[in-house]
């Protein structure tokens, strides 16, 4: 067990993939077994995936059901009009996120995908966004995963899913031609109006959590005030895609666009939706947002602190390559910081489910009927429904709670059951962990009273949880 | 709804069998044998997440620009409950309002944190650590407050959230759809873990709260007594229920802290049935909740009871019927040991002129003034301990007397 290149493909694949029932496969060259991952995340799986477009219409055909719903026809009850409210979307969605991230050749780009829709995250906890989660992942992340950040975050920030879960589709220019109708409008009907101006949340996150971090977290000269929050709104006002039309290349109305120049960070940007493209341009060129990308992507692969020379390499490598994401991941995998043989993170639930039915080869059961999702839950990690717009968290002391890790021995607990003895835990051990399976380990596997124990052991092993 | 429940009544079984089903019953009798540690006060933090608007919640309606400052969120679906000629609270806290009659509930207003940025993530940060800065402390206050004295604490939650981190250790819980492990597991895992103290720590904590008889039977929350069927398991009412048990009980945490998010009400917070109003009916709803789990033991005489968020909103609506992120907001001290039916505020006034940079209402209390006064009164925290370990650097704030006697 002293063969270095097979220590490299355990931590291949546990730090860097979603684990393998077997290292032999990648154990020739790991580092070359990463680098080949690298580029746009493939074909998602699973069926009744709609596009964005498709998406809209269905949120649109949901909302006139509600209506409805609220005048049944005759010989229906209203539960009857509302039957299945979205949920055969949502179930779809979650479900081909997992499935594609536990049968995929390459789990490097899957777990990008996951890092990046979490960076930008759109949560079903806001009601909102029912229904449009799946589409926004597949077409605003997954094809930009290792394309230009700059290409990225314009897809995210102008995504139907992204402006509605930030309420950007509400906001108006103070003095745009909307706000003007609904007042006139409210004068005559003798009712306060109902449009009147900006929504800041949008304009706030972009800047806080996409692109040049918070107060905490941002790197030299990346402040901004009060007033660039409030001059990025009305750069955002009019970007409010899928509510009177579905087709998504009409992203932008004008009758909502706050008239005249904006001045964001000491740069005047002109009327009109170029500007946005061209702050979103701005941002991403920033060294701030170069220091905070690169900063999240080293936490985490590497360490909840990560070492400041690796980081800074990452928004070195960031900035000479006009924000492209690809050579960042290639120095990132050369970096001999990232091959640490001592674990510093712990898999979170989502990746620890993962793993454990990618090494299992268990993919079939566990998602046809969505039990993966629901497991995840329980664990803490409703899918595609992070608690708020910084998505998880990715510390491993925030995934270290004494119930958090209670569930997890119940998750294996059954889920070891369920697979009986059909699985030699014990080889298994040896062949996903390789080198990184500890002598105590292992013979506490070989004692185990019987299959399903020593699988839940290995499941719940330290070698097996962090990675 | 009943078939999306996420957690079935397996658990109870399981436990029930074991404990006797009525968590209560057997609580009750117990606690007639509290010995010492049974007597010990009772503090409970509830964080707001999301940046609760403090003048939704507990509006100025007697302040002369109320009205013209907050436009169509001056007006709400039914009349607010009021307290004094100044404040009232929103009319969906109508069981907060009948403590405040009760003199149980004292509300704190133009209250903040001593930081002024509008980041939820850096707020939250600052209103857990107890720092002045973000992230210039990593661990919690309630956690370096409860370790000089070892007592026990708990989150109701997977997770351990920030303000209970610390030297200690602290319990987590959770409802679970999933059947417990066996007893031989769990020594088995206790071995593998001998080289891993973090993973060693966390199920030595799970395995206490699980195993150990004195607390009580982890079942499902909404089959339990007392529990109302339209308690859903995992709602904010129900882990506030299950709080209380954990409280009651002689031997049970002397703190816990609870979490409800839903506070960030950028658009229609007007709305009766819009999202914020239901975000304060379940915090209503889960402080009586959690009052009732206290009173038939007499617990509640001994708790205190502590309601913060980590900003509020900006006085002005904003262009879509709600507020933007702001400073200055409300807090609410409740239980049986508080002196209640009382405003606290220096109040700035809302006038424009007035506001902090021309737009949120103004800080005129420190969040910690709060918290110091409960944890000193309360918890008998040393004033040592406060200035330099549990808010360092807050010794120039003055703590609040919120208690009875």
């Amino acid at each position: 067990m002293s063969n270095p290149s097979l220590l490299h493909a355990a931590i291949a694949a546990h730090r860097f993939g979603l684990g393998e029932a077997s290292l032999e496969a990648i154990s020739g060259d790991p580092r070359q077994w990463l680098l080949a991952q690298i580029g746009p995340a493939e074909a998602p799986r699973g069926d009744g995936l709609l596009s964005t477009a498709q998406a809209l219409e269905h949120v649109a055909a949901e909302r006139e059901k509600r209506q409805l719903a609220k005048n049944p026809p005759a010989g229906m009850t209203a539960e009857q009009v509302l039957a299945g409210h979205y949920r055969e979307v949502i179930v779809a969605d979650a479900r081909s996120r997992l499935l594609t991230a536990a049968t995929s050749t390459r789990p490097f780009a899957e777990r990008l995908h996951l890092f990046w829709a979490n960076h930008f995250t759109v949560s079903l906890a806001k009601g909102a966004t029912r229904g449009l989660v799946g589409a926004f992942e597949r077409d605003a992340i997954r094809p930009h995963i290792a394309g230009p950040f700059e290409t990225m975050l314009l897809a995210s920030t102008t995504h139907p899913a992204m402006l509605r879960y930030l309420d950007n589709v509400q906001s108006a220019g103070p003095h745009s031609r909307i706000v003007a109708r609904a007042a006139r409008r409210a004068e005559q009907q003798g009712e306060g109006p109902k449009i009147t101006g900006l929504n800041e949340n949008l304009a706030r996150e972009v800047l806080e959590l996409h692109t040049l971090g918070a107060e905490s977290t941002r790197g030299p000269g990346g402040s901004y005030s009060q007033a660039d929050v409030t001059a990025f709104a009305r750069v955002l006002t009019g970007w409010r895609v899928g509510v009177q039309s579905t087709d998504p290349t009409q992203a932008f109305d004008a009758n909502w666009h706050e008239p005249g120049a904006k001045t964001v960070l000491g740069k005047v940007y002109s009327e009109g939706p170029d500007a946005l493209r061209q702050v979103l341009h701005d941002l991403a060129f920033h060294p701030a947002t170069a220091h905070f990308i690169a900063t999240k992507l080293a936490r985490h692969f590497v360490a909840d602190t990560p070492p400041p020379t690796l980081v800074d390499r990452l928004a070195l490598t960031y900035l000479r390559n006009d924000t492209r994401l690809a050579p960042v991941y290639q120095e990132l995998i050369r970096s001999p910081e990232a091959w640490n043989p001592q674990p510093m993170k712990l898999k979170t639930p989502e990746e620890f489910v993962l793993s454990a039915s990618r090494v299992l080869r268990s993919n079939p059961r566990l998602f046809e009927r969505g039990e993966a999702g629901v497991g995840i839950s329980t664990l803490g990690q409703r899918t595609q429904a992070a608690p708020s717009p910084a998505g998880w968290s990715d510390r491993t002391e925030d995934w270290l709670g004494p119930d958090a890790v209670w569930k997890r021995i119940e998750w294996s607990t059954r889920t070891a059951h369920r697979i009986g003895s059909s699985v030699d835990a014990r080889a298994l051990a040896a062949q996903s962990l390789g080198p990184l399976l500890s002598p105590d380990t292992q013979t506490q596997i070989e004692r185990a009273a019987d299959g399903p124990q020593a699988l839940a052991l290995l499941l719940m092993a330290p070698e097996f949880q962090r990675r | 709804m009943n078939k999306h429940r996420h957690f079935n009544p397996r658990r109870r079984q399981l436990m029930g069998a074991a404990l006797g089903i009525g968590a209560l019953g057997p609580l009750s009798s117990l606690s007639f044998a509290a010995g010492a540690s049974g007597s010990a006060n009772r503090f409970v933090f509830v964080v707001l997440r999301g940046g609760m608007d403090g003048l939704s919640a507990a509006p100025a309606i007697g302040d002369p620009e109320f009205v013209a400052a907050r436009g169509a969120l001056a007006q709400f679906g039914t009349t607010p409950l009021s307290l004094d000629p100044t404040f009232a609270l929103h009319p969906n806290l109508a069981q907060l309002h009948a403590m405040y009659g009760r003199g149980e509930l004292t509300v704190v207003h133009a209250v903040g944190l001593p930081y002024r940025e509008r980041s939820h993530f850096d707020a939250q940060q600052v209103l857990e650590s107890g720092g002045v800065r973000p992230y210039e402390l990593t661990t919690g206050w309630l956690g370096r407050a409860l370790a000089p004295s070892a007592a026990r604490s708990l989150a109701l939650n997977t997770a351990v959230p920030l303000v209970l981190r610390g030297p200690g250790v602290v319990d987590t819980w959770a409802p679970s759809a999933l059947p417990d492990p066996s007893a031989d597991l769990v020594a088995r895992l206790e071995r593998l873990y001998a080289n891993d103290a973090a993973l060693a720590t966390a199920l030595q904590r799970a395995k206490t709260l699980h195993f150990d008889a004195a607390m009580p039977a982890d079942m499902n929350a909404t089959d339990g007594p007392g529990m109302g069927n339209a308690v859903r398991a995992g709602s904010f009412t129900a882990l506030a229920q299950r709080a209380a048990e954990f409280l009651a009980q002689p031997n049970g945490p002397q703190a816990a802290v609870l979490e409800l998010g839903g506070f960030d009400s950028h658009a229609n917070q007007a709305n009766p049935n819009g999202a914020l109003s239901n975000t304060l009916r379940q915090l209503d709803s889960g402080l009586a909740a959690l009052r009732e789990g206290l009173l038939a033991s007499g617990t509640w005489a001994r708790t205190v009871v502590v309601v913060a968020t980590e900003f509020g909103r900006e006085v002005a609506i904003n262009g879509t019927l709600g507020t933007d992120h702001g400073t200055g907001g409300a807090a609410f001290v409740l239980g049986g040991a508080v002196k209640g039916g009382r405003v606290i505020a220096d109040w700035p006034g809302l006038a424009k002129r007035e506001r902090f940079e021309g737009r949120d209402l103004r800080i005129t209390t420190d969040l910690r003034a709060v918290l110091r006064g409960v944890l000193a009164d309360h918890l008998q925290v040393a004033t040592r301990s406060l200035n330099s370990d549990v808010f360092p650097g807050s010794e120039g704030v003055k703590s609040l007397a919120l208690l009875k006697g």
